[in-house]
């Protein structure tokens, strides 16, 4: 007999050594709330939908963004640009929604795992896009600034301060909105990069594990 | 109606929780945890039952949402491997049933068992409860074959750490 066996003996004979719990205790069990990683997962891929637009309440951003976009009439591309946008995220949110919802504990372990890493990388692939979209953005701000001399006007309603030249000005200011925009983008890539790795660091290995079993 | 259903829910799980205990003293190493994840378990059988036709036996598909919430969904804090703790719990060993040797080689063996990896500890699960590999494999989503090799892998594992 091998040694497995010997265990399974023993094993069989486990049943009087366990916890008995009583009706109630398990009727109470059934109105609890649930702490899985699913429901993690979907409450932190929300919070990671919303973060990259509550960006744009925060009034400066918005006021001096919107500016840039309208104060000028040449701006067409950049509300072209806005509205593809949101198109791009709302079949985001959707796709997000159809994978979470294929999701079933009833699924054998390897498909349950591979929905969810599913639905993860939707949800990354969100980020990635929200992520280049806002950096696009500084970017293109700093270039208006940079090559259209009407833009200062925008920032410096008065006069321009003394002791800079006006082409001087432009340069500093171009070059804040590409050091704003990469601290942006990091600081928001970093705190996702932390979520995602946390969120799914049992569930990865769980399934590189029965991957590997295939092999 | 739905009455009803919490009723025959809450007996039918109630008359198998064996099975979901089971899975918990596999997965962790306190009794906290036990009932945390016993808890999680339960819930995840309930919210799935609506879904549960009883064309299995809801034995076996309770195997299934009880591996899964371990393997996959559960998630507390992972404590540290207590060896002195867990054989208190539920592994007492009956001294009078076995002579000493084979006590401590089945405490070895439970405590080698605990130390494998979450799927390793699946497998070794079910196949402790007596399943075929035909279940095992559609349990896990892996070919059968493959369950087969993995398993005897793990036996040779387990037996080196028996017989070193």
């Amino acid at each position: 007999m091998d040694e497995l066996d010997i265990l399974k003996k023993d094993w069989q004979k486990k049943g009087e050594e366990l916890p008995k719990l009583s009706y109630n205790d398990i009727y109470k069990m059934i109105w609890k709330k649930s702490s899985s990683s699913v429901k993690w997962i979907f409450i932190i891929s929300i919070l990671e939908f919303l973060l990259p637009n509550l960006l744009f309440l925060i009034p400066s951003v918005r006021t001096h963004q919107l500016e840039i976009y309208y104060g000028n009439n040449s701006n067409y591309l950049l509300m072209w640009f806005t509205i593809f946008q949101y198109f791009v995220i709302f079949y985001f949110i959707f796709q997000f929604y159809k994978r979470y919802k294929e999701i079933s504990v009833l699924d054998d372990a390897k498909t349950l795992m591979k929905n969810i890493l599913r639905t993860r990388k939707t949800v990354k692939h969100y980020v990635i896009f929200s992520l280049s979209m806002i950096f696009l953005t500084t970017l293109l701000m700093a270039a208006s600034v940079y090559f259209n001399p009407d833009m200062l006007s925008v920032f410096y309603k008065a006069e321009i301060p003394d002791g800079y030249t006006e082409a001087e000005l432009r340069t500093i200011l171009a070059i804040g909105f590409v050091i704003v925009g990469i601290i942006i983008t990091s600081l928001i890539g970093l705190i996702y990069f932390l979520l995602y790795g946390l969120l799914i660091r049992k569930l990865n290995r769980n399934y590189r594990e029965l991957k590997r079993m295939e092999i | 109606m739905s009455k009803d259903l919490e009723h025959v829910f809450v007996t039918e799980l109630q008359n198998n929780q064996n099975i979901v205990h089971k899975v918990c003293s596999l997965y962790t190493n306190d009794r906290d945890a036990h009932n945390d994840l016993f808890q999680e378990i339960t819930i995840q059988l309930w919210k799935a039952y609506p879904k549960f036709r009883g064309d299995s036996k809801f034995s076996t598909w309770m195997y299934r949402v009880a591996l899964n919430t371990a393997i996959t969904l559960y998630r507390k804090s992972k404590r540290k491997v207590n060896t002195q703790n867990y054989d208190s719990i539920i592994y007492k060993i009956k001294a009078d049933e076995y002579d000493e040797t084979q006590e401590l080689q089945l405490k070895l063996m439970y405590t080698a068992v605990k130390q494998l990896g979450d799927i390793d500890k699946a497998l070794v699960f079910l196949y402790l409860e007596d399943k075929n590999y035909t279940e095992i494999s559609e349990t896990l989503g892996i070919s059968e074959v493959n369950a087969r090799v993995k398993m005897n892998r793990i036996k040779n594992k387990l037996k080196t750490i028996l017989n070193p």
